[in-house]
């Protein structure tokens, strides 16, 4: 990886055939509670021939973070490949990163006696948290930590169409430009 | 009583059904919500949340918290507390019922105030266990506020609406500009006592519905919707926004209030302890309403 790397997650639409693989993968390896779902497939116009369109959304790790920026126990930090992590332990669950997040992102599990909001849970991109690398500690809050075993993150791993991109921007957006390019048009 | 109970029976099951409903910010909203945001058309709340948040509240709340003690403490020593006699004879200011009302107020209103400013200062006190109680507390008190909110906006109401005793008052700053006692144009209640009065229960309403909001935040109220119009992940922003607004307001307020009763006219905070005000502060302070007790021989 070059010292510029970027990693970013890219769902090709036009390939995205609605298997939740992604979804099912992600949710299983991190051992994500129900009602948890880190990623998530959504399929707009289901049934509408030619217009039937899927694709899958997580955390999209945005360069200007959102979610960093309104923290008000700054528990967020963007490693220097751009991923976007945040420490559950300093996490209050106040709820405000999701209210920045243009992607719905964040996720909080409802628990105690008032069913009051947890820390907040949202896609690692198969990078853990601040916790010890591989970690027992750090498996159990963040779930697995792919990326320090050089490993594709899951939900990319099992993408059966190669629908879901992921890797240094540049070069995902070099995959996909080569794919519209041999499509020949509008994407 | 029949009435309360069948109140408290349809507000839980509306809340079990709103719960139950499905998600209104992971479910088919989801997609509107990311192709709205910052889109021209829409509100923009996300990115103006993630302005004001992100760069001017933690600074507001800061400056308040600095500004306002420091032009008391300059306030305390260049004119200095009013002192009144004790000797004099007592005016009943406040019934049982008041005072027990406001104090469970006072209660919650020293609890919600500080734990309010350690979230904002939530970095500063490195996140974590305690930060996460103390929102806990900041809501937890809530509930005996919301339960004497009304009974205070009632029981005081009827000399909370402006008089031209109020004009007067604030043109002279109620007195406090100087260490001179002159009778000070007042009823029952001051120009500054009554913006507090209105704040505190118009905009602790506010408080309360958009803290609530935000502690509910994926419900699915139609009567939320349809005053309000938009959709779920938008109200939570507004929420905030408002819940950080209203809450400067507030925080100033409060301050003064206490400011007021604990140093700026030593020992007024007795009168909402036993009830009882001293003569001479009833004259000097509330002018109006010592001449309308005198004409009624109530002194």
């Amino acid at each position: 990886m070059s010292e510029m790397a970027r990693m970013k997650f890219y769902c090709d639409d036009k390939r995205c055939i609605e298997c939740f693989a992604c979804s099912v993968a992600c949710a299983e390896a991190h051992e994500l509670p129900v009602g948890i779902s880190r990623r998530k497939v959504v399929t707009l116009f289901d049934g509408v021939e030619g217009k039937e369109i899927s694709t899958s959304i997580a955390c999209m790790h945005c360069t200007d973070a959102p979610c960093e920026q309104v923290c008000p126990v700054d528990c967020f930090y963007i490693r220097e490949d751009g991923i976007v992590l945040h420490d559950k332990d300093k996490c209050i669950g106040c709820g405000y990163c999701l209210y920045a997040c243009p992607f719905g992102a964040p996720q909080f599990p409802r628990d105690g006696a008032f069913g009051h909001k947890g820390s907040m849970d949202k896609c690692t991109m198969c990078a853990g948290g601040p916790l010890e690398t591989n970690s027992k500690e750090e498996r159990e809050l963040y779930g697995q930590n792919r990326i320090a075993e050089g490993k594709v993150p899951m939900c990319a791993a099992v993408c059966s169409t190669n629908a879901l991109l992921v890797g240094d921007a540049e070069m995902v957006s070099d995959i996909y430009r080569n794919r519209v390019a041999s499509r020949g048009k509008n994407a | 009583m029949k009435k309360i109970v069948y109140f408290f029976i349809a507000t839980l099951a509306l809340a079990s059904v709103a719960y139950a409903a499905e998600s209104q910010i992971w479910g088919e909203m989801r997609i509107p919500n990311i192709l709205g945001y910052g889109q021209e058309q829409s509100l923009k709340l996300g990115e103006f949340f993630t302005l004001w948040q992100g760069h001017y509240i933690t600074t507001i709340f800061l400056g308040i918290l600095i500004l306002i003690p420091t032009v008391f403490g300059i306030h305390y020593l260049i004119i200095g507390p009013k002192t009144f006699s004790h000797e004099g004879k007592k005016i009943l200011a406040f019934s049982l019922y008041s005072r027990i009302v406001h104090q469970i107020a006072a209660i919650s209103f020293i609890v919600i105030v500080p734990t309010g400013f350690i979230m904002v200062f939530g970095s500063f006190f490195g996140g974590g266990e305690f930060v996460r109680i103390c929102k806990d507390l900041h809501g937890v008190f809530t509930i005996p506020f919301a339960i004497v909110v009304i009974p205070m906006f009632l029981m005081w109401v009827k000399d909370m609406f402006i008089h031209l005793d109020d004009i007067k008052w604030l043109i002279i700053v109620g007195g406090y500009l100087s260490k001179v006692k002159n009778p000070v144009p007042a009823g029952r209640f001051n120009a500054g006592q009554k913006t507090w009065y209105w704040l505190a229960t118009l905009g602790g309403i506010v408080m309360i519905a958009t803290g609530a909001t935000m502690f509910f935040m994926d419900f699915d109220i139609a009567m939320v919707k349809n005053i309000t119009g938009l959709s779920q992940i938008d109200t939570l922003r507004a929420a905030a926004i408002l819940h950080n607004l209203v809450g400067f307001a507030v925080v100033i307020l409060f301050f003064v209030h206490i400011y007021m009763a604990v140093f700026a006219i030593k020992g007024a905070v007795q009168s909402i302890i036993t009830g009882y005000m001293e003569e001479e502060e009833v004259k000097i302070l509330h002018s109006s309403w010592y001449r309308k007790l005198k004409k009624q021989g109530k002194v």
